[in-house]
């Protein structure tokens, strides 16, 4: 899991701007919409980043409808260590 | 004479190219995080653009070398070297894509 989360979120081109969904989904799980206002973000990146997040498992969705909300999965939570690390990294 | 000394300049600068991308995106991953890991990502780039770029240079601008090569190599020698670079060609092309991602 820390090796994907390195991957994912500081090994990509989109890392960033992962790390900062992560850090909003931590404060409080918010779906797409709230996310692209919130970071200033387009809705369809904040969707891609979303399907990539979910599909290694760092984020998991609650439900499955539209408009469902988003936030970090037990195995992220298990390494939260790892992802304050690059979260820090990345404010400084 | 060799076909083959063409295609392995060709994947030799394919592999610059997408080298290039990668440094870019982790260079630029690198200059917001500052860590090991992203700076193991760039030197790990930089090293193998540093290989590829020596490669190039001695299939296409070394005066003794070049010559060499595109002469005196006899086409098994060729095909075996081409396999290493197409390979390696693979191999950081799917990185890159998975990068990109």
């Amino acid at each position: 899991m820390e090796a994907v989360l390195w991957y994912v979120l500081a090994g990509t081109r989109g890392g960033p701007n992962r790390v900062r969904i992560l850090r909003a989904l931590d404060e409080r799980p918010r779906n797409p919409n709230q996310l692209a206002e919130e970071l200033d973000l387009n809705y369809d990146t904040i969707r891609h980043h979303l399907e990539v997040m979910v599909d290694n498992d760092v984020v998991r969705a609650s439900g499955d409808d539209y408009g469902a909300v988003y936030l970090p999965s037990p195995p992220a939570r298990n390494h939260w260590e790892t992802v304050e690390t690059i979260i820090n990294q990345l404010d400084s | 004479m060799s076909i083959w000394i063409d295609i392995a300049r060709l994947a030799t600068g394919v592999n610059l190219v997408l080298l290039a991308v990668l440094l870019a995106i982790w260079g630029r991953n690198y200059h917001q995080l500052r860590s090991r890991q992203t700076l193991g990502m760039l030197v790990f780039a930089l090293l193998l653009f540093v290989e590829n770029g020596f490669a190039l240079y001695v299939y296409l601008l070394d005066p003794v070398l070049r010559v060499w090569f595109s002469t005196s190599v006899p086409d098994p020698a060729w095909q075996a070297m081409v396999v290493f670079h197409i390979l390696e060609a693979f191999a950081i092309g799917f990185l890159t894509w998975v990068t990109l991602d």
